[in-house]
């Protein structure tokens, strides 16, 4: 059997397509290397940096410097809860809500932050995302509902004219109502 | 060419921005402050200057040349990728504003002709010393370009001058002299065409002046 020269040729070209993907093989480890180094120098100071933004907006209510940060995804109207912890004890010293309600937008709800003390007392609140109506709508960002202690809601003040966003707000205070309690870790109610 | 030609010749001569028109999609979307601006030159800088190393250094060596050869263009992706991705990481760690402002258009520096661009015109054909200058000049000229573009954009469109941070030059008492405000359109995309269009002519304009004097002396 002889060998035809056309043959080897295509032969060589095989080996030297297959070293080129070889190097390129090489090449891309040595790169994954460099990247899972430098991603093990940055991951945690990225993490830090992130948590910083995200829990920004909580900075309005305590000092969270003070305080452990956990927190759990709630399920219905609920997303994040945010349980605030005495530092090395697991005492839960105040608990915010995102809680959202169904506004006069049909699109977008009301989205706002709750934030209770251990003591019941509410320590503030925010409303984070809406699109009422601009206007009187708007007004709820900043508005006082006269919410002071979370299981005594008969003090609420609707804002007049804007029924529909009023009660939303209302919703969300109640929905907090209902489960504040159980999040509190009931133990100190008895 | 020396080594001073090849440095200073991605300034004015051969401005991958205003003469080659090259990576122009990120210089105009993160030019609406001269903050933004800097921020994309040091990335960029980090990555042209590490990439042209990096390729010149493979591509002079023969044998390793010859086996790379057809698979180049892969390699080069594979190398500017990989830096992009550590300026990536760096900067959300120590610059996170910075990161944020910038956003999707650090990741897209990958893309950026320029980069591409010299690394297949020059650093596969030349010595490392030589494509790390290269590198720096084509950088600085770049960085340059796209300051010059965002310095335009956000004293018209806001009437200050982000350096960094809260270092902030307030230029708006010019408006108020002349009893105007900003132009915000210039913050916005459609200013970011208008000033690299008005940009551009000039230096197209100062650029044909030359040619026709030195013309003129010729012909005399």
């Amino acid at each position: 059997m002889n060998l035809n020269p056309l043959g080897t040729k295509e032969e060589t070209k095989m080996n030297r397509g297959l070293i080129s993907g070889l190097v390129l093989l090489v090449i891309g480890i040595i790169c994954g290397l460099m990247l899972a180094l430098v991603n093990y120098f940055t991951a945690g100071r990225i993490t830090e940096e992130e948590n910083k933004i995200k829990y920004a907006v909580l900075e309005e209510f305590y000092t969270l410097s003070e305080y452990e940060i956990s927190e759990t995804q709630g399920e219905g109207s609920f997303s994040t809860i945010y349980f605030l912890k005495e530092k090395g004890t697991d005492n839960v010293e105040a608990v915010i809500y995102t809680v959202s309600a169904k506004g006069y937008s049909s699109t977008t709800d009301v989205e706002m932050l709750i934030a209770i003390n251990s003591d019941m007392s509410v320590e503030g609140y925010k409303v984070t995302t809406h699109q009422e109506s601009s206007g009187f709508g708007a007004d709820i960002v900043d508005n006082n509902f006269g919410v002071d202690e979370i299981d005594d809601l008969s003090n609420f003040q609707a804002v007049s004219g804007v029924t529909v966003t009023s009660n939303a707000i209302k919703t969300c205070f109640t929905l907090v109502s209902q489960r504040v309690i159980s999040d509190l870790g009931g133990g100190s109610g008895e | 060419m020396n080594k001073k030609e090849n440095l200073l010749k991605g300034f004015i001569k051969e401005n991958p921005l205003f003469v080659s028109l090259l990576g122009m999609c990120p210089s105009l979307a993160v030019t609406t402050s001269l903050e933004n601006a800097i921020g994309m030159t040091l990335g960029v800088f980090f990555v042209l200057v590490l990439s042209n190393l990096i390729i010149s250094l493979i591509m002079s060596n023969e044998k390793l040349a010859k086996m790379v050869k057809p698979v180049r263009i892969p390699v080069y992706i594979v190398v500017i990728a990989t830096l992009v991705t550590i300026v990536e990481m760096l900067m959300h760690a120590f610059l996170i504003d910075l990161y944020l402002s910038l956003g999707v258009f650090i990741p897209l520096i990958v893309v950026n002709c320029i980069i591409l661009g010299r690394a297949e015109a020059f650093a596969s054909e030349n010595k490392p010393l030589d494509s790390v200058i290269d590198g720096v000049g084509m950088a600085l000229g770049y960085g340059l370009a796209i300051m010059l573009i965002s310095i335009f954009r956000e004293f018209l469109g806001k009437g200050t001058l982000t350096i960094w941070g809260d270092l902030q030059l307030d230029l708006n008492f010019i408006f108020e002299f002349l009893k105007i405000e900003p132009i915000s359109m210039f913050t916005q995309p459609v200013g970011a065409f208008l000033s690299f269009g008005l940009i551009l002519a000039t230096i197209t304009m100062i650029a044909n002046n030359r040619k026709l004097k030195m013309a003129k002396e010729v012909s005399k």
